[in-house]
């Protein structure tokens, strides 16, 4: 019963409302207006994001790629600077090589110099050698003559002859001697030895 | 789900399904009159539904305008599981509690910078108010339903929709709906205790 009322009530409530305001006679073309700018943004809107985003990540790029440059040509020039002064190091280390074989190659020449130099007879002493060698060929013969053929002028002259030429010999010395055995006593010849 | 009750009895439930599938694969093709005719069919029963909803404001183009676009976008994807008319009526009633909820919020906040808060409306009974003034105690009590209790009763007792629908468009079960029935009816008839009893 109650239900009854408040049925009725509300109805009466609702039929003495205020008139309604008819619906909107472009009710569908407001909607399909509606639709289509929710469309356009539905497009729109992730395309202008996608732009500006673009656009951010070239900035983004583009100043990256600016200081990646500047980076670069510091690094270039630091790079260059350390490879001129390995040049320079390299050069220094080639020089000093380079000197130091010069120095060994002179030293070689050197020693093979003073092997010849020392590998060379001395001339003085090759000299001495031929007075010696000829006043004792001289001193031998004066012997012989004495000895063997009994010239005993002749034996002296030639040992006075090499006492004169050669006085600094030894044979000088054994030409004296003999002299002196043949004017004090005739010596036995064959036992004198040289 | 069959459609056991419309309101307009001259058209069979069947019938009506059959022919809002054939609207929606129009409108799928890319026919616009599809739209058209929804719009034409159901604008009206639609308008004074969330009029009843909103508590009787008497301008609900925007709100009508908000429940024909969510319509014509989901439009697509509607799957005929019920009537046009019926999904028209679930978004009538979200669409009516989002505006709802919104103005209550701008409400609060023309409140909070006016520092005042708002007066309980005088609901003692007046044995000389006119009817003019009974009706809009009426609608007001309806308005100060919740809208858990405020929907079933505009349903049942406004659109005199049947009890396999209502439950339906709220999606809650019959019992739900009994039970906000009866609650509502206390609220009311305790609101309104002078009118009834007359």
């Amino acid at each position: 019963m109650t239900e009854e009322k408040i049925k009725n009530l509300l109805q009466k409530a609702d039929k003495a409302a205020p008139a309604q305001t008819p619906v909107c006679s472009s009710l569908t073309a407001a909607v399909r207006r509606r639709a289509g700018r929710r469309r356009f943004v539905n497009i729109a809107a992730p395309v202008a994001t996608a732009a500006a985003l673009l656009i951010i990540f070239g900035a983004w790029r583009l100043a990256a790629r600016t200081t990646q440059t500047k980076q670069h040509q510091n690094k270039i020039a630091s790079l260059q600077a350390e490879i001129k002064e390995l040049h320079a190091r390299t050069d220094a280390a080639l020089k000093l090589i380079q000197e130091v074989l010069e120095n060994q190659r002179q030293q070689r020449r050197l020693d093979e110099l003073q092997t010849q130099l020392a590998a060379i007879p001395d001339p003085l002493e090759e000299i001495r050698k031929q007075v010696d060698k000829t006043a004792f060929i001289l001193v031998y013969q004066a012997d012989r003559m004495y000895r063997e053929l009994n010239q005993k002028d002749s034996a002296i002259r030639a040992y006075n002859r090499v006492m004169e030429l050669f006085p600094q010999t030894q044979s000088a010395k054994v030409a004296e001697q003999r002299l002196s055995q043949i004017q004090n006593n005739p010596p036995n010849i064959k036992e004198l030895k040289i | 789900m069959a459609e056991t009750s419309e309101k307009t009895p001259d058209n069979p439930a069947n019938i009506n399904i059959i022919n809002d599938k054939l609207l929606v694969k129009q409108f799928n093709r890319g026919d616009d009159s599809a739209f058209d005719r929804i719009v034409e069919e159901n604008s009206a029963e639609i308008a004074a539904f969330a009029n009843q909803l909103l508590g009787w404001p008497g301008d609900v183009d925007d709100i009508i305008q908000d429940i024909f676009f969510a319509a014509f976008l989901g439009l697509k994807k509607f799957r005929c599981d019920c009537s046009i008319k019926t999904w028209l009526f679930t978004i009538t009633i979200n669409k009516c509690r989002t505006y709802r909820h919104k103005q209550m919020l701008r409400l609060k906040l023309l409140l909070k910078t006016a520092g005042q808060i708002p007066l309980a409306s005088n609901r003692a009974a007046d044995k000389t108010m006119t009817d003019k003034e009974t009706f809009n105690r009426v609608r007001r009590a309806v308005k100060a339903l919740p809208p858990k209790y405020r929907e079933p009763v505009v349903l049942k007792y406004l659109q005199e929709l049947p009890a396999d629908k209502i439950v339906k468009i709220l999606g809650i079960s019959k019992n739900a709906l009994q039970v906000r029935l009866n609650r509502a009816r206390q609220r009311l008839k305790k609101d309104l205790a002078e009118l009834i009893e007359d």
